[in-house]
C-alpha cells in the first residue's frame, strides 16, 4: 500500500515540520467535515493494513501531536513510514467525502459570487464552526503559527483552504499528489 | 485503427484519439496520440485541442499547479512560456492559460493571437486534474505518460523568511566551523601539544558566540513567560546587567535596538538586532559577553521571555517587554485566566495524562476550557520560584528607590474627611490603566487633607516589583498641601478590582 509513495530525498529521515503540521490540519478538517471522522481514521488504518504503523488511538494521537502547533505538542519525530500511513488515511477518507466537499466548495463559490456571508450555507457554516472549535481546543494559542489564526475570519480562510486541499487529494492519484506536495522545498 | 479514450467528469471531458500499438488487437494500449480534446461543459464552450505537445504541457501544468495548491510552495517557472499554464487568480479562481497554436490554415499573425484564459473554480480545476490523473493512471492509454510527481527542490525555493531565520544559527555555525577548519588546515602542525588544546577551545567559543548572536529566533516557539512579576524582575535584571556592562564612552550616534531572549533564571539565551545600527555596533554592547549559548539549540523547551533593549545615544539602556503574543485579545484573556489555572495545576496534570486515552475522538467542544497548555503551567511555576527568590534577595536593584513612608505625626481624624478622601482616591485610581497582576498588590498610600498623594509604600513583594505598572507613581505630588495626612490601604487584586480602605480602619 505504501510502496506507491516514494521516499523523498530529505536531509534527514524524519518528516519535516511543515509536513507534520499539514497532516494534522488536514485530519482536523476531516473531523470537522465528518462527525465520526476520528473513528473513521482508525477504521481506515485497519482496512488498509496500516495498524502495524498506526497502532490504535493513543498512537494516532501521539502521531498527530507531532504537529508543532499543538497544545500537547510531542517532541518525538514522525518517521517517513508513519507519515506515509497518515497520508494514505487522509487520501482514503477524502475520497469518501468527495461529494460533500464538492457541495461545500460550490456553495462557497456561490456565496462569494453574490457577496453573501458564509452563514447562509448551513452545512458550510457547520463545517467552519466545527473546525474553529477543534482548532481552538487543540492548538496552543501562544505559538507564533497559531497566533496568525486568532480571528474567526483567518480560521475560516484556513478551513476553506484545507477543504480545497482535501478535495485535491481525493482523486485517483490524490494520495501521491499530497505525499509529493508535503516535501515541496524540502528535498535535496 | 483509431481508438478513442474518454475521461468524463462533471466539469471536464478529456477525449484522446490515437492508434493502438498492435493494430489487430483491440486490447493493446494506445501508444500514438493523434488528437487530444478538452472540454469544460458548464464553464465555457471553447474546446481545447492539440497534439501530444499540447497534452504533455496540459499534464505538467495541471500537475504543477495542483501541487502548488496543496503545498502553498510556488514552483519555479521555466524560462520559455509553456503551451499550457495554470495561474492563481483572485479568490479561489484558477486561470487556465492556453497559448493558441496557428490552426490548419497558415495564419500570418499566429504569434499575435491572444492566449485563451479560462477561469476555473476549485471544483472545476479538480475535475480537470482528476481527468488528467485518470489518464495518467490508465495503463492502456499512452503508457509512456506516467505520473511523475516531484517535490520542489530546496534550492529552487526562495525560502520563507521564518525558515531562513530559523536555519540561520545552523548555517552561521556550519560556516564558522568550515572557516575554522580551513584555517586550521593551513596552520602547520603544532610543535607541542598544549597549544593545540588551546586553539581547539578558542574555536568552539567562537562558534558558541556566533550561534547565540543570531539565536533569538530559535526561541520563537519556546513557551513564553507571561507572569507579570517574573517579567518585571527579569526586565530589571536585564536592564541593570546591560547598563553595567556597557561602557558609555562608546555611546552610539543613533539608538541601538535589540531583541533579547532571557530564560527564567535571567540568562541571556539569544539576541537579535532590530535595526541596522544595532547590527554594526553589536560589539560595543555587552550582549555578546552576557549571552549564554543554549546547550541544545534544537530543543528550546524552557520558558523564555523576550525583551526589547534600547541603547540610547545619551548612554541609557532601556528595556521593555517584547511580546507579540500578549497583543491579541485572546492572549489577554488567557493571561487573566492564569491565576485560576495556577490553583488547578494538579488537576490539569491529571487531565494531561488522561488525554491520550480519550483521544481526539471524544475531544469535544467542552475540552477547550478544561485543557491548559504547558507554557501556562511553566509560567506559573516560574511565578512561584521568582516570588521566592525575590523574597530572599532584598538587593533586587530596582530602577528607582523603593518608596517608603515615615511615621505619620499628625493624622486626619475627621471621619467624614477620611471617607471623602477614600472615595476620591478610589475614583482617581479607577480612571487609570490598571496592572494585571497574578497576585494581589497591596500598598499603603498617604494622602494630605486635599487628597493629594504624598507617598506610598509597597506592602508585599509583588507590589514592590509592579509599582511602576500601577497609577500610583504618577499620582504622587511633590509637596504636601497640609501637615494633616491619612494613610489608606490600596489593593489591586488579581481579579482586577481596586480595594481602598482607611489604613487604621473605618472611622466610627
Amino acid at each position: 500500500m505504501l510502496d506507491t509513495l516514494p521516499t523523498p530525498e530529505l536531509p534527514s529521515q524524519e518528516c519535516p515540520r511543515r509536513a507534520r503540521t499539514q497532516i494534522d490540519l488536514m485530519l482536523l478538517a476531516i473531523e470537522a467535515l465528518d462527525l465520526g471522522g476520528s473513528e473513521a481514521m482508525l477504521a481506515v488504518a485497519q482496512d488498509l493494513g496500516l495498524d502495524p504503523v498506526v497502532k490504535g488511538r493513543v498512537n494516532l494521537w501521539l502521531l498527530r501531536s507531532t504537529n508543532p502547533m499543538r497544545r500537547y505538542s510531542q517532541r518525538r519525530p514522525m518517521t517517513l513510514e508513519e507519515a506515509k500511513a497518515m497520508v494514505a488515511i487522509i487520501g482514503n477518507l477524502a475520497r469518501r467525502l468527495t461529494v460533500l466537499m464538492r457541495q461545500l466548495l460550490t456553495g462557497y463559490q456561490q456565496l462569494r459570487d453574490r457577496g453573501l456571508s458564509l452563514d447562509h450555507h448551513l452545512r458550510l457554516a457547520d463545517y467552519l464552526q466545527r473546525f474553529r472549535t477543534h482548532f481552538r481546543a487543540r492548538m496552543n494559542p501562544r505559538r507564533a503559527g497559531v497566533i496568525a489564526y486568532s480571528t474567526d475570519e483567518r480560521l475560516d480562510e484556513l478551513a476553506m483552504q484545507l477543504l480545497e486541499q482535501l478535495l485535491l487529494c481525493s482523486g485517483i492519484l490524490g494520495t501521491q499528489r499530497l505525499w509529493s506536495s508535503l516535501f515541496d522545498g524540502e528535498v535535496v | 485503427m483509431t481508438v478513442k479514450r474518454q475521461y468524463t467528469l462533471p466539469y471536464c471531458n478529456l477525449v484522446l484519439e490515437g492508434i493502438e500499438s498492435v493494430a489487430t488487437d483491440p486490447y493493446s494500449p494506445m501508444t500514438v496520440l493523434m488528437n487530444a480534446e478538452c472540454q469544460f461543459p458548464g464553464v465555457t464552450d471553447t474546446t481545447l485541442t492539440g497534439g501530444r505537445e499540447f497534452l504533455d504541457s496540459l499534464v505538467s501544468a495541471v500537475s504543477a499547479y495542483g501541487q502548488h495548491l496543496l503545498s502553498g510552495v510556488p514552483r519555479p517557472t521555466s524560462a520559455n512560456a509553456p503551451l499550457v499554464d495554470v495561474k492563481p487568480g483572485e479568490g479561489s479562481v484558477h486561470h487556465l492559460i492556453v497559448r493558441q497554436q496557428p490552426g490548419g490554415e497558415p495564419t500570418v499573425e499566429a504569434e499575435a493571437l491572444a492566449p485563451l484564459d479560462i477561469p476555473l473554480t476549485t471544483v472545476q480545476f479538480y475535475d480537470l486534474m482528476e481527468a488528467v490523473d485518470q489518464l495518467l493512471a490508465d495503463s492502456q492509454t499512452l503508457p509512456d505518460l506516467k505520473a511523475q510527481f516531484q517535490a520542489v527542490s530546496r534550492r529552487l525555493v526562495k525560502p520563507a523568511e521564518p525558515m531562513a531565520k530559523r536555519s540561520a544559527p545552523a548555517v552561521v555555525g556550519a560556516a564558522a566551523l568550515v572557516a575554522a577548519g580551513l584555517a586550521l588546515f593551513f596552520v602547520p602542525p603544532p610543535e607541542f601539544e598544549p597549544s593545540r588544546i588551546e586553539r581547539g577551545s578558542e574555536t568552539s567559543e567562537v562558534l558558541d558566540a556566533e550561534a547565540a548572536a543570531e539565536g533569538a529566533d530559535a526561541w520563537d516557539d519556546a513557551p513564553t513567560i507571561t507572569d507579570a512579576v517574573t517579567l518585571t524582575t527579569l526586565r530589571r535584571q536585564l536592564r541593570q546587567r546591560l547598563q553595567e556592562g556597557w561602557s558609555t564612552d562608546n555611546a552610539p550616534s543613533e539608538i541601538l535596538v535589540y531583541r533579547v531572549v532571557v530564560s527564567e533564571t535571567g540568562d541571556v539565551l539569544g539576541y537579535k538586532y532590530e535595526n541596522d545600527a544595532a547590527l554594526e555596533a553589536v560589539d560595543s554592547t555587552p550582549l555578546a559577553r552576557l549571552a549564554v549559548p543554549a546547550v541544545d539549540a534544537e530543543a528550546p523547551r524552557q520558558a523564555v521571555a523576550q525583551f526589547l533593549a534600547r541603547f540610547t545615544p545619551d548612554g541609557q539602556v532601556e528595556v521593555e517587554v517584547w511580546d507579540p503574543a500578549l497583543a491579541t485579545e485572546e492572549e489577554r484573556q488567557a493571561a487573566e485566566d492564569n491565576p485560576t489555572d495556577a490553583a488547578t495545576t494538579t488537576e490539569n496534570n491529571a487531565t494531561d495524562a488522561a488525554e491520550p486515552s480519550e483521544g481526539d475522538a471524544t475531544e469535544g467542544e467542552d475540552s477547550e476550557n478544561a485543557a491548559t497548555d504547558d507554557p501556562e503551567d511553566q509560567g506559573n511555576q516560574a511565578d512561584a520560584t521568582s516570588t521566592e527568590t525575590a523574597d530572599n534577595q532584598p538587593q533586587l536593584n530596582l530602577d528607582d528607590d523603593p518608596q517608603t513612608l515615615e511615621t505619620l505625626d499628625s493624622k486626619i481624624t475627621d471621619g467624614d474627611r477620611i471617607r471623602d478622601l477614600n472615595q476620591d482616591l478610589r475614583a482617581r485610581l479607577s480612571e487609570s490603566d490598571l496592572p494585571n497582576p497574578s497576585a494581589d498588590l497591596i500598598y499603603q498610600v498617604r494622602l494630605d487633607a486635599e487628597g493629594n498623594v504624598v507617598g506610598y509604600e509597597a506592602i508585599n513583594t509583588d507590589a514592590l516589583l509592579l509599582a511602576e505598572d500601577t497609577p500610583l507613581p504618577s499620582l504622587v505630588s511633590s509637596r504636601a498641601a497640609s501637615d494633616d495626612q491619612a494613610d489608606f490601604r490600596v489593593v489591586f487584586t488579581a481579579d482586577g478590582v481596586i480595594e481602598v480602605s482607611p489604613w487604621d480602619g473605618w472611622p466610627q
